[in-house]
């Protein structure tokens, strides 16, 4: 199967390049799109593309948020001829020591789709770990899949199951509508133990963002 | 006698229309929208100063305070207002989404 890593982008110029570094070996294509940063994010992106052969670094003129940004990264590497999809965080927060175990189940096809799920002991914030527990509980009632970790940006899936889910969510939602998709259409998923740094603490999703996703949640049902 | 929270209410009033023809004045408003504006601040401002014309209204409803009837009358017109912006703004951050992925894209190699 030939598989290609996305990777959303916004205001990560400090780690972009170090994950690029850490992708060097890979022999993967590559997906970086810059979600409009205002700082030097799209311009380091661009000068890997010299070194890294199957790199492509876009860039929306606008921020639209994470969930966009993914979507054009997944479309533009099923346009480059992806059947898999590996997605990451730009912040360095996933290893690449963990890519061999999504592309594993990826080739072995059993699978759609397989989520990253990070241990709970690796340092998250405890407000974090609440609401992520408290939304896999409600998404597991509303749509009969339990994904310990909700919100996990570390995942794999095929095309054909990017073309089913249909994502429609620009934000942070994203993550959490692919589950409530996935349970919904009732595709073959499998959870995977990642490793996870925190490098920062105000980054990621808000409580306002949750209260916006919670929101899309009961949509997403009634729908 | 016009008490302070009739002088509050025009004066909010009048600064509406204000805003509503510096908004004109910079071609952000058509002279249709200026004019319904002016018309809604207009009849806000003539229910302030005289209360009472409501009272025949308010009646009809069996609504015994017209404190009351503006309470239940501004819900009503405020709540839809919110719901038509809501969607106009959905609307829009749809079609600017759709718009520069769509650029972002072209950028793909095949």
């Amino acid at each position: 199967m030939k598989i290609s890593i996305v990777i959303p982008a916004y205001n990560e110029a400090k780690n972009i390049g170090l994950v690029l570094d850490s992708l060097r070996r890979e022999k993967f294509p590559i997906v970086v799109v810059d979600d409009g940063s205002k700082d030097k994010t799209f311009d380091i992106a661009s000068k890997y593309v010299r070194t890294l052969r199957d790199l492509t670094v876009l860039r929306h003129k606008v921020n639209l948020g994470k969930g966009a940004a993914l979507k054009t990264g997944c479309e533009s590497a099923i346009l480059s001829g992806a059947e898999g999809i590996i997605i990451m965080d730009s912040d360095g927060q996933h290893r690449v020591a963990d890519l061999p175990k999504f592309i594993e189940v990826l080739n072995g096809g059993k699978y759609d789709i397989v989520f990253g799920s990070r241990d709970i002991n690796m340092n998250m914030p405890l407000v974090r770990f609440i609401g992520n527990k408290v939304a896999s509980a409600l998404i597991s009632f509303l749509f009969g899949i339990y994904i310990s970790d909700l919100i996990c940006g570390f995942r794999a899936f095929t095309k054909t199951a990017y073309r089913k889910l249909n994502l429609k969510s620009s934000n942070y939602g994203i993550e959490t509508e692919m589950v409530a998709k996935v349970g919904k259409l009732r595709l073959k998923h499998c959870e995977i133990p990642v490793e996870t740094v925190y490098y920062d603490k105000f980054k990621g999703v808000t409580i306002l963002d949750a209260l916006g996703i919670l929101f899309d949640v009961f949509i997403w049902k009634i729908r | 006698m016009i008490i302070g929270l009739q002088l509050v209410a025009i004066v909010f009033a009048l600064i509406m229309i204000y805003f509503a023809y510096l908004h004109y004045s910079r071609g952000e408003l058509n002279g249709v929208e200026v004019l319904s504006w002016l018309i809604i601040w207009l009849s806000a401002i003539i229910i302030v100063v005289f209360p009472d014309l409501l009272r025949t209204f308010a009646q009809t409803f069996a609504i015994s305070r017209l404190f009351d009837l503006m309470i239940v009358g501004g819900f009503i017109v405020v709540i839809p207002m919110i719901y038509i912006s809501y969607v106009r703004t959905k609307r829009l951050e749809k079609k600017l989404e759709d718009y520069i992925r769509k650029e972002t894209l072209k950028q793909t190699k095949k």
